[in-house]
């Protein structure tokens, strides 16, 4: 990848005498050397992709600052990545690629989309954002629009992977959607993106089977460290992330983007209790396992639920026994999607009417209810509604995010500094190893 | 007379083969497990020049193995599955592998081709068919709690080891089978005739007579089902997903799945490939011996 000279990390190019003699005594020890004695000219630490910058605030990746519901940041456009003009006309004809997760966007909305701007529309998918991102930025994928994340925003934007947008060609970004994402938190003025899904983070379980009144808990998350009765019919999802600040969320803290090891190991410590506790499982498909009957208990996203009601039900009866808790503003994690133009589209007019099409009142709630189950950041859906024409249960109209839960006091887990990164991902290797 | 380079020729697609889907692939990965991070996008820049290598991903990852490391406890719990499931194969495998080479005679072709059935069908469906029948309210326990056997249904999917460990075996032992046949239907029946008729009775026929000669066989099948165990993180995580039965692939598969870092992935892969390439050298100096030993 091309790279800027000032973003090259440390060390790159000349190497002191030091180095030279650590490297090549490496080579030529390799593997058969004992691991102290390589430690001994080792640098494991070496992704310099900041974590401070000029001042004491820390930044992320690209040196961009980090951006936090209550620290708004405008990200920067580059001299060589600016915006299209407005007022040029749609590309026709030929392949539109949308790069996404696999099953989260609506196949008849992309047929639509084809069918009105004369294009093959094809969705390129990809297992997680970081394999993702990791497939753009190596050109093995060269797509017209990309699925994105608000945490992974500003390495896609120093990557110069994504474009900036020119908004005159998504009115339905101001018309349509919640005030709060309009202009979001990490990326001031929606230069590089615009909501796909919002979601929260908390526990869903089957009254069936979970006898406890979850809600009425001083500490609702407690459940899963008191979930012996439960054991093997437990999950929280398999997201690094996740995983951990929800232990952290137990024990009061409320920063789910700590830095502090000390915090991190001992989230790590408590989830490690749970192995004999419940037998604890990991895995991202609580949608199915619960109206299944196969997961009694698990930690699960506000979409999950929906997702459950809308196509998992054994019978109809099951949609009266799932039950989803998050916690109040401020105390639990909320998340959203985005969509973003790549940097090398040759489509970027189509690629900017996609984003707009997606957001058309229609369009959002026919993805949401038909196939995704996500829900989109608009104005025009409430739980409410969803609940009068018989779409949910009212006992999951909580799945149902409203534009209040957003703001400076709520938690979303962003980006962190390399070194943090790194901190989360070890805690979880460390839990995930039984 | 044919040219000295037309028989080494034949070789040479096999060659390229291996050079361009194993040793360039591979040799991606060393350099990544030896490179650094992309400080932008958190990606990895391999390190292709030996020179300029940075061990300190492999390093912090060894010393991460040893006992107390964070990787001990997986390391031991794959080797404990690993080891049982092999041993699991040689408990039923071998009595078919014997059975189909020295006494099934009109069936032996029947039952090959029932040997190689498993193989018609990938291993994901069939492990999902696993998942399927042993479940809560699946025909396993369906029959089991039928049979008066137990009265609630079993969580076989609870995250146990003992299924995990019947899934690796399940999955793998066709591999362990044929090579183990070949080997005994090799094996010229005069040698046990000759133990016979100097006064061994059948069961020492066949641990100093058939079981020495069936020793490359049962290497090879063993090696052919545990490299792949070692590095086996789908099964796990299909018939429990339980971090309590989580295999060294596992970790591989978190690092290299996303997250700032793919090296330590790449660290794990090549130390891993490291010890299987120990056990390798062991099954081609057994090979080596055996085959000095039949010279003789």
């Amino acid at each position: 990848m091309a790279r800027h000279p000032k973003e090259r990390p440390p060390g790159w190019g000349a190497w002191s005498r030091r180095e030279f003699l650590c490297r090549s005594g490496g080579a030529a020890l390799g593997l058969s050397s004992a691991s102290a004695i390589l430690a001994a000219c080792s640098n494991s630490t070496n992704a310099a992709g900041g974590s401070s910058g000029a001042g004491s605030e820390p930044v992320g990746p690209g040196g961009l600052p980090l951006a936090r519901p209550d620290r708004r940041v405008k990200l920067p456009i580059y001299a060589d990545n600016k915006p299209i003009e407005s007022g040029l006309q749609p590309e026709t004809g030929g392949t539109f690629n949308v790069f996404n997760y696999p099953d989260y966007i609506y196949g008849s909305l992309l047929k639509e989309f084809g069918k009105k701007y004369n294009v093959n529309v094809q969705v390129t998918p990809f297992d997680d954002i970081s394999s993702g991102i990791a497939r753009l930025a190596s050109g093995a994928v060269t797509p017209d629009v990309t699925e994105m994340t608000p945490d992974n925003l500003d390495k896609v934007v120093a990557g110069k992977l994504i474009q900036p947008l020119n908004l005159d060609y998504i009115p339905n970004l101001q018309k349509n959607v919640w005030p709060e994402l309009v202009s979001p938190f990490y990326d001031v003025g929606s230069q590089y993106g615009v909501p796909y899904t919002v979601y929260k983070t908390g526990l869903a379980w089957r009254t069936d089977q979970v006898k406890e009144d979850i809600p009425s808990m001083p500490q609702p998350f407690d459940i899963f460290w008191e979930s012996q009765a439960y054991a093997g019919k437990v999950a929280l999802l398999s997201e690094v992330r996740e995983t951990i600040a929800m232990a952290l969320l137990r024990k009061g803290h409320l920063d789910v983007n700590t830095e502090d090891p000390k915090l991190v190991n001992a989230a790590v410590a408590d989830l490690k209790q749970l192995y004999s506790i419940c037998n604890i499982k990991v895995g991202d498909v609580q949608y199915q396992t619960i109206p299944e009957d196969k997961a009694w208990l698990n930690q699960a996203w506000s979409g999950d639920m929906l997702s459950a009601t809308f196509y998992y039900l054994p019978n109809k009866a099951t949609g009266k026994l799932l039950r989803f808790w998050s916690p109040p503003k401020g105390k639990g994690p909320i998340q959203n999607d985005m969509w973003s133009v790549c940097k090398g589209t040759k489509k970027p007019v189509l690629a900017h009417l996609f984003l707009n099409f997606m957001l058309d009142n229609g369009h959002a709630y026919s993805n949401f209810i038909n196939f995704n189950g996500y829900q989109p950041p608009l104005n025009e859906i409430s739980p409410t509604e969803l609940v009068s024409k018989g779409l949910i249960p009212e006992t999951l109209t909580n799945c149902v995010m409203t534009a209040d839960e957003l703001g400076p006091t709520s938690l979303q887990e962003m980006t962190l500094t390399i070194q943090g990164d790194q901190l989360w991902q070890n805690g979880y290797s460390d839990f995930l190893a039984g | 007379m044919y040219p000295r380079w037309l028989w080494p020729a034949f070789a040479l697609p096999g060659v390229v083969w291996l050079i361009i889907l194993f040793l360039l692939p591979f040799y991606a990965v060393v350099g990544v497990a030896f490179g650094g991070i992309d400080p932008i996008l958190q990606t990895p820049i391999p390190a292709w020049n030996p020179l300029q290598w940075n061990i300190g991903w492999v390093s912090d990852t060894l010393s991460n193995l040893a006992p107390g490391g964070n990787y001990w406890v997986v390391v031991v719990r794959t080797l404990e599955y690993v080891v049982i499931s092999c041993a699991g194969c040689i408990l039923i495998g071998y009595p078919v592998a014997y059975y189909i080479a020295r006494h099934a005679s009109r069936t032996k072709n029947m039952l090959l081709i029932l040997l190689i059935l498993p193989f018609w069908i990938s291993y994901l469906m069939r492990m999902l068919a696993w998942v399927n029948l042993l479940a809560p309210d699946g025909f396993v326990n369906r029959f089991l709690m039928w049979a008066h056997v137990i009265q609630t249904p079993y969580g076989f999917l609870d995250g146990q080891s003992s299924t995990v460990m019947f899934a690796l075996v399940y999955g793998y032992i066709p591999y362990f089978i044929l090579p183990l046949y070949a080997s005994l239907d090799r094996i010229d029946r005069s040698y046990l005739e000759a133990a016979r008729d100097l006064g061994a009775s059948p069961s020492r026929a066949f641990w100093h007579v058939t079981l020495p000669l069936s020793k490359t066989g049962l290497l090879g099948g063993l090696v052919l089902i545990a490299l792949p165990m070692f590095g086996e993180y789908y099964t796990p995580n299909m018939v429990s997903s339980a971090p309590t039965t989580s295999m060294f692939g596992n970790q591989i598969d978190l690092y290299f799945h996303g997250g700032p870092q793919p090296t330590i992935g790449a660290a794990l892969t090549i130390i891993l490939s490291a010890f299987l390439v120990v056990l390798m050298g062991y099954y081609m100096l057994s090979i080596h011996r055996a085959s000095k030993e039949l010279a003789q």
